[in-house]
């Protein structure tokens, strides 16, 4: 028996129905028109080169604001919309709603002049500004910290060196070991010359990481899910969904040189969290300077960053308060997911409300 | 011709009935010189179909519904490749045919079946979607369309090439003749590097077609059949990312990878050296003059910043020893309006050259 039974006009049939729907969908397209990203109102509070650090605004029936200001690191990788994406998808909307009065660094795109950036100047620099803003306008000594991806790498060598400046953190999807076993990003980056690298272009271009990130999965990333989109393309708002996912995902800022050199080398090749040896503004990171209460979030199907290496946090800071939460999805599906929507937000907000 | 004239149903009926014509053109196809066709009719139909909307399609959704319709004759090619097995498989023993259909598919990556370039070349370009990536990504980063040392003949003139390279410069000009040797040499092992990652993309397309053979064996095992180009598709890309899986986790892998880059690198800083040396008979600002000043202006800023936080620092703690709040406000506080965070404005480059063409 021939075991793939695909008959002419079974297959007619379905090439007719893929060009119908290709062509009924063209409208959707069409109209689709700009994609709206960061749906919730915010006003900038505070710039610096090309770092704007914005306040989210209270809705409408969102609880009195806690006291303690909640600021969110997002990675330099990517644009930080990804927490904002759309109405019903917003880790904003969701920590909002608990109280929390949410600000977020806007890193900006960094050009040649950033070139020299350094991961210090991000660390001591950017962020111990935006902390000592927040500081000083709510007139409170520590403020609630939450990281994401590198945010949260950055967010741990922030609480580690300024321990007096946070009172409670948060880390979601944050890499701490870099060297399990199913971490492909880092099997691929040992063998590449860093230094070579970014002597040569200068800044990374977001190209480049966008190469790397669809080199994990090519077949699914750039062939098969453009074949789903044909099924989806009936329906105005997932062809607007989609199209957002389309642009946060080759929305990718080019990285700061000297800031990637020392990441990649310190994080990637040492596993400094680990091993030790990250020195910022001459002063060794170490997590055990870490003292306050920590919760640690990861995603159990995460392909960029594997749940084992978040987990890894567990043990290595000081913090007699530690808390991990595993969520049943991806690393982008913690933010933008319907079931994220209903258990991740809801349970970050508890967490902090109660300490 | 409008957007909300374009898909009604007149439209589509001819769509229909274009389609009902190419289904008897296929069946006619599948006599017993079903071999030697090498026509995809449907290929054309949804060429000539995409014809006749692009030119109402906006750029920007055109990219994008080209990249759909490529996928949908990436599925559409590999059912008629097994459906026109199938037709031949009444008469026929089946587990010869399609084993003979999988054979075929190893030997398209091996280059070892001629098939004038239709057919199968086309489905198996699809593999070339990892390459297609890196050629890409090469494109938006280099001044060339593509990734011009690609397809550029290697093998047989590196020996002459090598010696040719290690000859002395000589004379006034014995400087330049050394970079622009090292640039070659740099652009050899370039091509080399990529030969070698262009290779795995060849063994790996041969794993995945061993595993959809042992799917395939799964479906006739359990009785059932495959009966949609989509079961079909889905599967097959489910093979290839298992068997990609498996062979990019290697450390050979990644050792190939690494060079891959790093080839690039070293070939581009040879280039940048040469661009700063004829800049600099230009008497142009050079790319090392600039990254000397911003090292030096990012040094200057940080001392600037921390000082002025220092300064900050103690005038908060002179004002609390006077008992009063401080004269000026913190220097982290926003001075002007904040613009919209935008890209900077960077060269992109959008034409794409297909590998397969």
């Amino acid at each position: 028996m021939f075991p793939i039974d695909i008959r002419p006009d079974k297959l007619t049939q379905e090439m007719l129905d893929y060009s119908r729907k290709l062509g009924q969908g063209m409208e959707n397209l069409l109209n689709a028109k700009s994609i709206d990203t960061g749906v919730s109102p915010k006003q900038p509070v505070y710039s610096e080169d090309k770092l704007v650090l914005y306040r989210y605004d209270r809705p409408e029936g969102a609880p009195e604001a806690q006291p303690v200001p909640l600021l969110i690191v997002y990675a330099l990788v990517n644009r930080p919309y990804m927490t904002d994406i759309q109405e019903d998808r917003s880790t904003i909307k969701g920590l909002l709603a608990t109280g929390q009065d949410v600000y977020l660094i806007d890193w900006g795109y960094p050009d040649q002049a950033d070139r020299a950036l350094t991961l210090d100047d991000y660390i001591n620099g950017y962020i111990d500004r935006c902390v000592d803003y927040l500081r000083e306008t709510h007139g409170v000594d520590k403020i609630n910290l939450l990281g994401i991806c590198q945010g949260g790498a950055f967010s741990l060598m922030y609480s580690a060196l300024h321990p007096d400046k946070v009172r409670n953190l948060v880390t979601m999807v944050t890499p701490v070991d870099f060297k399990t076993p199913d971490n492909l990003l880092s099997a691929w980056v040992q063998n590449i010359d860093i230094d070579l690298a970014v002597d040569t272009m200068g800044n990374i271009p977001g190209e480049l990481l966008n190469w790397t990130f669809l080199s994990l999965k090519p077949f699914s990333l750039t062939g098969q899910k453009y074949v789903n989109m044909v099924d989806l393309l009936d329906d105005p708002d997932k062809v607007k969904n989609f199209l957002r996912m389309e642009k946060w995902i080759f929305d990718s800022p080019d990285q700061a040189g000297e800031t990637f050199r020392q990441f990649i080398k310190d994080f990637y090749q040492n596993n400094g969290f680990l091993n030790g040896g990250v020195v910022l503004g001459g002063r060794e990171v170490n997590l055990k300077d870490i003292t306050c209460p920590v919760l640690n979030i990861f995603a159990l199907q995460d392909h960029l960053v594997p749940p084992d290496a978040s987990k890894a946090l567990k043990g290595l800071t000081s913090s007699p308060d530690y808390t991990e939460l595993a969520f049943p999805g991806g690393h982008i599906g913690i933010y933008v997911s319907g079931k994220a929507q209903k258990e991740v937000t809801p349970a970050i907000g508890k967490w902090l409300n109660e300490r | 011709m409008t957007s909300t004239n374009l898909f009604n149903d007149d439209w589509l009926e001819l769509q229909r009935k274009y389609w009902d014509s190419w289904t008897d053109m296929s069946r006619k196809a599948m006599g017993p010189d079903t071999e030697t066709k090498t026509t995809t009719p449907w290929e054309a139909a949804m060429d000539q179909w995409w014809k006749a909307m692009a030119p109402a399609v906006p750029d920007l959704s055109r990219s994008f519904m080209e990249k759909m319709m490529e996928q949908g004759k990436n599925f559409f090619r590999l059912a008629d490749t097994f459906s026109k097995r199938a037709d031949e498989g009444k008469a026929a023993n089946g587990f010869e045919l399609w084993t003979k259909t999988l054979e075929d598919m190893q030997k398209r990556f091996t280059g070892s079946l001629d098939d004038s370039g239709n057919g199968m070349q086309r489905l198996m370009s699809f593999w070339e979607l990892p390459l297609d990536n890196w050629q890409r990504m090469m494109s938006s980063l280099s001044p060339m369309p593509g990734d011009v040392l690609r397809n550029m003949p290697h093998d047989q003139f590196k020996d002459s090439l090598d010696r040719a390279l290690s000859a002395p410069g000589l004379g006034y000009t014995r400087e330049e003749q050394s970079q622009y040797q090292e640039l070659m040499r740099s652009a050899m092992e370039y091509q080399a590097a990529l030969q070698e990652y262009t290779n795995v993309y060849t063994q790996l397309g041969m794993k995945s077609v061993e595993r959809m053979g042992s799917y395939i064996q799964g479906v006739i095992d359990s009785g059932k059949t495959i009966d949609s180009a989509r079961a079909l598709y889905d599967n097959w890309v489910a093979c290839c990312e298992a068997a990609y899986a498996e062979e990019v986790a290697t450390p050979e892998y990644a050792r190939i990878h690494g060079r891959l880059v790093n080839a690039q690198m070293a070939l581009k800083k040879r280039m940048s050296i040469l661009v700063d040396e004829n800049l600099g008979a230009l008497n142009m600002p050079t790319r090392s003059e600039l990254r000397t000043l911003q090292d030096r202006l990012q040094e200057t800023r940080r001392e600037n910043k921390a000082l002025r936080h220092s300064l900050h620092d103690l005038e908060r703690r002179v004002a609390a020893l006077a008992g009063e709040e401080p004269a000026i406000k913190p220097a982290t506080a926003l001075r002007s309006p904040a613009p919209a965070a935008a890209k900077a404005p960077v060269r992109r480059r959008t034409t794409k050259t297909n590998p397969a063409d």
